[in-house]
């Protein structure tokens, strides 16, 4: 399992969101993220090569459009 | 050393009037292209594989089919190359690295079937960066590839074979891929034609992934017209590639010809400045000379674009991380050191900043397509400068070129970078014309007016 400490799961909070995380929180989150990143590391182990992830140019120029003549 | 063939002064325009009248044999041109290739490419290294025997088949097949009047199109018996990041069955195909230094694909890319039916002749496959991760083409696996202008400046990346290779005629005509810039930004430092065309306009099925949201493949040729014609022959639905348009594929050469006038172009502030004295000039009198063909010229604000290229760099970083996670983990010491480092970088950025990045693409490309209701294309610089020289660590590359191009990979919209002339030092200097999505008639026509008026551009010496 990754093995994340507290003090990572303190430094990555605060230098990625400027966020501080209390000591206690700390070991939870270590605790937490620790096995939600080794079971996240099983989407690395599925065969994805040429499955695209579904982002829809039609849904861009949508959007876009929509976002335009809102004005 | 012999002069090179006159056989390869005729663009692809030419070239296929004469193939398809007999005047030429593709056997004759393939040969003067492979001679040319051996007589200067151990200098300017546009190619990491030359299949020179396979071309010399592919040209015997041309000319039989030709001389029994079996003509595919303006590209059969046209010699060709593609980025090596493309597959090519049974052909290596590298992307570039040393990770795939002995990758033999078993299938072929989408742009390659077409080109191939078309009757295509693939002469090799072109050097880039590695795995396409940036813009010098300063390859430390395949060789360090170099501007035909100037053999000490780079000829841009990541297509920098492919730009390479049109004005040092080492091929009739190439294809790119372009995330950040990749095929403008080569196109500018050498000096001919890059198109990017609308993002799933062109299939890139077999084509190595950088960023899949950005990624687009086409054309870097001698001019307008050739991008045109080889635009006709890749664009196009297909099944293999989930994400390429149904949009229906009109002939990107029947707008071609004529002036500009009763057009509206817009001149965009925020990539309007920053820029060199002589690209500034060149640009200006670029700007003259399209209102001199009775365009409107005037400048639009597209606000969103101060900070389109850290929005490109955010998804292009993530995305390629994603690609490249197990190998970066597992081997990451065949990488270059400038790639390394940026997928490294990668590791920091979080999902919040790739969604929030995704969402302002939405709003860039509202503000270009209000700029586009009253302007039929938008223009700006391709970059700050002329090609910097090869090694110059202090250059940025973000700040001076992909702060240009990256926005329009964002918003997915067609854009051409065509020359608008030499700086005093003897280097090309490009523009972009930017065009609403799917609009490539109208980029393609006012690219081809300018470049008629412009006239043609002197060659380099090598």
């Amino acid at each position: 399992m990754a093995n994340l400490t507290a003090k990572t799961a303190k430094a990555m909070a605060r230098e990625l969101y400027g966020y501080e995380l209390s000591d206690e929180s700390a070991e939870e989150v270590a605790s937490a993220a620790g096995a939600m990143v080794t079971r996240a590391r099983r989407l690395g182990n599925l065969d994805l090569s040429g499955v695209q992830p579904p982002f829809g140019y039609p849904t861009l120029l949508a959007e876009a459009e929509r976002i335009r003549k809102r004005g | 050393m012999a002069n090179p063939s006159p056989l390869l002064d005729f663009d692809v325009a030419a070239l296929s009037q004469k193939l398809r009248a007999k005047e030429i044999s593709p056997v004759e041109l393939t040969q003067a292209y492979l001679d040319r290739i051996e007589a200067v490419d151990e200098r300017i290294i546009s190619y990491i594989t030359v299949t020179a025997e396979a071309a010399r088949t592919m040209a015997r097949a041309a000319e039989k089919e030709i001389t029994a009047g079996r003509w595919r199109g303006p590209f059969h018996g046209v010699p060709i190359g593609l980025k090596d990041l493309c597959y090519t069955k049974g052909i290596l195909t590298t992307g570039g690295s040393k990770i795939l230094g002995e990758f033999v694909p078993n299938r072929d890319s989408t742009v390659w079937t077409r080109l191939s039916e078309a009757g295509a002749v693939l002469l090799g496959k072109l050097n880039l960066h590695e795995f396409a991760y940036g813009a010098s083409t300063d390859n430390p696996h395949w060789g360090t590839c170099r501007n035909p202008y100037d053999l000490d400046r780079i000829p841009g990346g990541s297509s920098g074979g492919s730009g390479a290779a049109i004005v040092a005629r080492t091929a009739a005509a190439t294809i790119g891929t372009d995330t950040g810039g990749s095929i403008r930004i080569p196109a500018a430092c050498c000096g001919c034609v890059g198109l990017k065309q609308t993002w799933s306009r062109v299939s890139r099925y077999g084509v190595m992934p950088l960023s899949d949201s950005l990624d687009h493949t086409g054309p870097i040729t001698r001019t307008a017209r050739d991008a045109a014609l080889m635009l006709n022959v890749i664009a196009g639905y297909d099944p293999n590639d989930a994400t390429s348009s149904r949009e229906p594929v009109p002939d990107y050469t029947s707008r071609l010809g004529g002036d500009l006038k009763g057009m509206r172009v817009g001149v965009i502030r925020e990539l309007n400045s920053g820029v060199s004295e002589p690209v500034a000039r060149a640009f200006t009198a670029a700007l003259k000379q399209l209102g001199a063909l009775g365009a409107a010229v005037e400048e639009v604000s597209i606000p969103s674009f101060v900070e389109g290229s850290l929005v490109t760099m955010v998804v292009l970083m993530a995305e390629a991380l994603e690609f490249h996670e197990h190998w970066i983990r597992e081997r990451p010491g065949d990488y270059g050191a400038d790639v390394r480092s940026l997928i490294e970088t990668s590791m920091t950025i979080t999902a919040v900043n790739y969604i929030r990045a995704q969402r302002e693409r939405n709003l860039m490309l509202a503000e270009a397509l209000a700029a586009l209701q009253d302007h039929a294309v938008l223009l700006a610089p391709s970059q700050a400068t002329a090609a910097p020289r090869i090694g110059d660590r202090s250059y940025d590359m973000i700040a001076n070129m992909v702060r240009f191009t990256g926005p329009f990979n964002a918003t997915g919209q067609p854009v051409v970078s065509i020359p608008t002339g030499l700086s005093g030092e003897g280097l090309p200097l490009s523009m972009q014309i930017i065009g609403k999505p799917f609009d490539e008639l109208t980029v393609l026509h006012v690219a081809d007016a300018y470049e008629r008026a412009r006239g043609p551009l002197p060659l380099p010496k090598i």
